[in-house]
């Protein structure tokens, strides 16, 4: 997951490596994704990963939802 | 050997993160064997499961900790100044994790992309200041991990 200046930059960036262009998201959109995903303390015994199921109910709560956002 | 392998693998993970978090990299297998008493080939054998389990991600050959996401063993185009450290991000998602992660103000230092034109996030107050740009995610989530260190 790359930073860029503007979509045109990113689409500037896909053509040079030919990939299509994925999911655009703000930083601000981006940081509550970070926020959501990484709060939990990795240091506690009881972390665990998220099932698939959770995680879906994350993306889906942060309006990621459709095809690219689907796990399965 | 004390405990099962899982406790040893709770054990082992929890060390990642403490040191990562509080050091800026994570620990090597030679440091985190010393931190928990642990035999080299203990620790090994722990770092392989929690990998396995997608817990970590391991340097191809060495088989040191490459990935404790958010935080990379080595340098990247996202670092993160926080707590009067240094830490970098496997990408602008980890970036960004790191100042959640560690529940403080940071500023990432980064670059566009395309024309590598520096960029720079601040999280204040666990609030990212307004900032330009977009950030673009080229893989489907249901294949992030089929190649994790390029996604």
């Amino acid at each position: 997951m790359l930073l860029f200046r503007s979509e045109e930059h990113v689409d500037r960036w896909c053509k040079s490596w030919g990939l299509p262009r994925g999911a655009i998201l703000t930083p601000q959109q981006t940081w509550e994704l970070a926020h959501a995903w990484y709060s939990p303390d990795r240091r506690d015994p009881a972390w665990r990963r998220r099932t698939v199921e959770e995680t879906e109910s994350l993306l889906a709560s942060l309006g990621l939802t459709g095809p690219f956002w689907d796990l399965r | 050997m004390a405990g099962t392998a899982e406790e040893r693998d709770v054990k082992v993970r929890a060390e990642v993160y403490e040191v990562a978090m509080s050091s800026g990299t994570p620990p090597t297998i030679e440091e985190i064997s010393q931190r928990l008493g642990f035999s080299r080939a203990e620790v090994l054998e722990c770092l392989e499961r929690l990998a396995a389990a997608k817990a970590l991600v391991l340097q191809r050959d060495s088989r040191e900790v490459l990935m404790a996401n958010p935080f990379s063993a080595v340098p990247t185009p996202f670092a993160v100044y926080a707590d009067e450290r240094l830490y970098f991000g496997n990408c602008i998602w980890d970036g960004l994790g790191i100042a959640a992660m560690l529940n403080v103000d940071a500023r990432i230092e980064s670059s566009c992309g395309c024309c590598s034109e520096s960029m720079r996030l601040r999280i204040i107050g666990q609030n990212l200041e307004t900032v330009e740009g977009v950030v673009h995610f080229a893989i489907p989530a249901h294949r992030w991990w089929d190649d994790i260190v390029y996604n």
